[in-house]
């Protein structure tokens, strides 16, 4: 369970490469025992973030500080952090158990102390048959935990996962996503980059939503969707055709705003299906091509639009 | 920390069966089959493949051509009975290094100096020239060797036309006497002794070094191939950090307590050890199969040039990988780089071969070092004293790239 202080405080966190600005000022905290969801389209400087709360990447202004320490110069600190990179990082050619052996080490474990970590991570990761297999001749959701339990064998208290569940299977990542919960309640606090709506919308305490390099949308699910849509459910309309200027002024007028194609119309109804009603009759009055008209509550991928906008950026 | 990266390197290369035969058994093969080729073409073993043609056929001219074909250094090809024209033709496509022809029509072999065409005629392609030295010092030696009464009554035709005259007695004695000589050479070659008109006695051999010069060659060789192969290796397992960069085993590391020193020092120290195994396996194959003086009191002065010639690969391979973007870019200049160094070093053409400037600039590399320490050691039969200042410049090369791949990994820490 998360409690009020903050084991990760980054704050006015400023970074550039070049001309172009990464991070223009992100402030982020995060607590024990919470899971906490970092969205972002590509480009919009997750990596650069994480990067900077494990050391590696200097800020040029603002900080990162990490149970109370730098990370930029305390390797103690850094003892406290745990990354699961979205590869399979992992020697290939080695055992399970080789691979935590050595990985335990350069994590910061003493001699002594792997075998019992070791012992904890094949318990924790359900891997223990298959301790003394290669890693390229496990099966990908394996893999997977293999390397989500390598990120988590010297006990950090903050995890940083990107994206820990790319490209396995739905029984996999249900496994995967029962590991995660076990470490929240355990007290480690987890940050999640993905693209994956649905697993932040499972998985996460809060989300925070990283756009142009600031932090654009930060809560719960319900603070999101109620900072966003209020009480109001998402209205869509898609239509045939691209309309033409007096056709989408009816559309505009009823609040609602052109995606990308120019055929799917998104706004909020906030009378629901009364809304729904009395769109539709105005569209049929003009005699717009209308193919499908909904509503529906809106989730995190609605609310991830509405920050982030819904053209396509190459 | 370091000795985790070296454990977890150690086993990828021991897993990868086809890896620990590249690094292992390849060198030793490459390294025998040099050494076939130079230790056998050394001037103590030379066998030069000889065209005959008599065309005189008597039995002086026969005699002399049996000799010829009995000499070690010697192979006839062909088969007997060539013309002049077919031992040209031989020579010219390189089946016969060089030719013989005993000429129809020139002086007789007994007339050592006199006017006209000489007996002789030797078919030589100048691409080479030193079979034609050969043969010419194999012709003058068996003349003498095997038919000692035909060069003898050869001097006395000499003296009797220029000095004095022989009464008819004193003829018949002399060629009594030139008779019986040939009766008792033709007895001792029948029988495979010497004839003790060879000469022999007028030189003794002394040679400088230990060893014959073919084992020196050996030697040389095996120390070439060595560092070569380090070379390729330790690149080989130092691009093995972009490769964990790729892979995100860096990213992990490194948001750990330790940092891309601790990485690089366990790369560069498995590296040297990889290193030092493999040209001892070279060295031990040298050993079993050429005797090269391995064992006693050269095992230390070797093992002391073995381990600082494969860290001073480790540590050049190492400074490639960190300075390097990505896993082609360090190959690609990895191996242009050792191509180069190996050809300058002497690592592929034996440095006394290459003219004076191109061996000053071979100093530059490490592969100079190494074989100047190995030769000292091998070669020459130096003092371990000859052997402080290669000892020196490959220390200093292991130490400066290692120094610099740590360097260099600070970029790595803060990417």
């Amino acid at each position: 369970m998360a409690t009020d202080a903050p084991i990760l405080i980054v704050e006015r966190a400023e970074k550039s490469y070049g001309e172009r600005d990464v991070l223009r000022g992100v402030d982020l905290r995060l607590f024990a025992g919470e899971i906490y969801a970092l969205l972002g389209r590509n480009g919009a400087g997750k990596t650069t973030l994480l990067r900077s709360i494990c050391g590696r990447s200097p800020l040029d202004r603002g900080s990162v500080r990490l149970a109370g320490g730098d990370p930029f110069v305390e390797p103690r600190v850094r003892r406290r952090l745990g990354l699961v990179p979205q590869q399979i990082a992992l020697y290939p050619s080695l055992t399970v158990r080789e691979n935590f052996q050595v990985l335990g080490r350069l994590a910061g474990l003493g001699r002594g102390q792997i075998p019992s970590a070791i012992d904890r991570a094949l318990d924790w990761s359900g891997l223990g048959d298959r301790v003394d297999d290669r890693i390229d001749r496990l099966s990908g959701g394996m893999q997977r935990r293999a390397n989500l339990a390598a990120g988590v064998l010297h006990s950090p208290d903050v995890l940083l996962l990107d994206e820990p569940t790319v490209g396995v299977d739905p029984q996999a990542r249900e496994r995967l996503h029962a590991m995660l919960a076990s470490l929240r309640s355990e007290g480690t606090a987890t940050l999640i980059t993905t693209h994956d709506m649905q697993e932040a919308e499972e998985l996460a305490d809060r989300t925070g939503i990283l756009a142009e390099g600031r932090l654009c949308a930060e809560g719960s699910l319900e603070e999101l969707v109620r900072a966003h849509f209020g009480r109001a459910k998402e209205l869509t309309v898609h239509v045939s055709r691209r309309l033409d200027e007096a056709e989408a002024g009816l559309l505009r007028a009823a609040g609602l705003e052109s995606g990308a194609d120019g055929e799917t119309w998104t706004g909020n109804a906030e009378h629901g299906i009364e809304d729904l009603a009395a769109l539709a009759g105005t569209l049929a009055e003009a005699g717009l091509p209308t193919e499908e008209m909904r509503i529906r509550e809106p989730g995190l991928r609605e609310v991830f639009f509405r920050a982030t906008g819904r053209e396509y950026a190459p | 920390m370091s000795l985790a990266v070296f454990r977890a390197m150690f086993l990828g290369l021991w897993r990868d069966r086809a890896a620990l035969a590249m690094t292992f058994v390849l060198p030793a093969v490459v390294f025998l089959i040099f050494a076939a080729i130079f230790s056998g073409a050394t001037g103590e073993q030379i066998r030069l493949n000889l065209a005959v043609a008599d065309e005189v056929g008597d039995e002086t001219s026969r005699r002399l051509v049996d000799a010829l074909a009995a000499q070690a250094s010697l192979k006839t090809v062909g088969g007997e009975g060539l013309s002049g024209d077919t031992v040209r033709d031989l020579v010219r496509h390189g089946t016969a290094d060089v030719g013989l022809i005993v000429r129809e029509g020139g002086r007789n072999l007994r007339d050592v100096a006199g006017f006209g065409p000489a007996p002789l005629v030797l078919v030589t392609d100048p691409v080479r020239a030193v079979a034609e030295q050969v043969l010419a010092g194999q012709i003058q030696r068996v003349y003498f060797e095997a038919l000692p009464d035909v060069a003898l009554g050869g001097v006395v035709d000499l003296l009797e036309d220029q000095f004095l005259e022989l009464e008819p007695l004193q003829r018949e004695d002399v060629e009594a006497g030139l008779a019986e000589l040939r009766d008792e050479v033709a007895e001792a070659v029948d029988a495979g002794r010497p004839t003790g008109w060879g000469f022999d006695d007028l030189h003794e051999t002394q040679p400088v070094t230990g060893q014959t010069s073919g084992l020196n060659h050996v030697a040389y060789y095996a120390g070439a191939v060595a560092v070569l192969f380090a070379l390729f290796s330790a690149v080989n397992g130092a691009i093995t950090l972009l490769e964990e960069r790729d892979g995100g085993l860096l990213d992990r590391i490194l948001a750990g307590p330790g940092k891309a020193a601790v990485l690089i020092d366990g790369k560069f120290l498995f590296l040297g050890i990889q290193g030092f195994f493999q040209i001892g396996v070279i060295f031990v194959v040298a050993w079993a199969v050429y005797g090269v003086d391995l064992w006693g009191a050269r095992t230390v002065p070797w093992a002391v040039t073995t381990l600082l010639t494969s860290l001073a690969a480790a540590g050049l391979a190492m400074a490639v990988a960190g300075a390097c973007r990505t896993r082609r870019q360090a190959l690609t200049f990895a191996n242009a780089a050792i191509l180069i160094l190996s050809a300058l070093g002497g690592s592929m053409v034996p440095r006394f071969l290459m003219p004076a400037w191109l061996q000053d600039v071979g100093w530059a590399t490490p592969n100079t070092w190494a074989l100047e320490a190995y030769t000292s050691l091998f070669w020459r039969g130096e003092p371990v004293q000859a052997l402080l200042l290669p000892w020196a410049a490959l220390a200093a090369t292991a130490c400066l790239g290692w120094l610099l791949a740590r360097r260099l990994g600070r970029t790595i820490d803060r990417v």
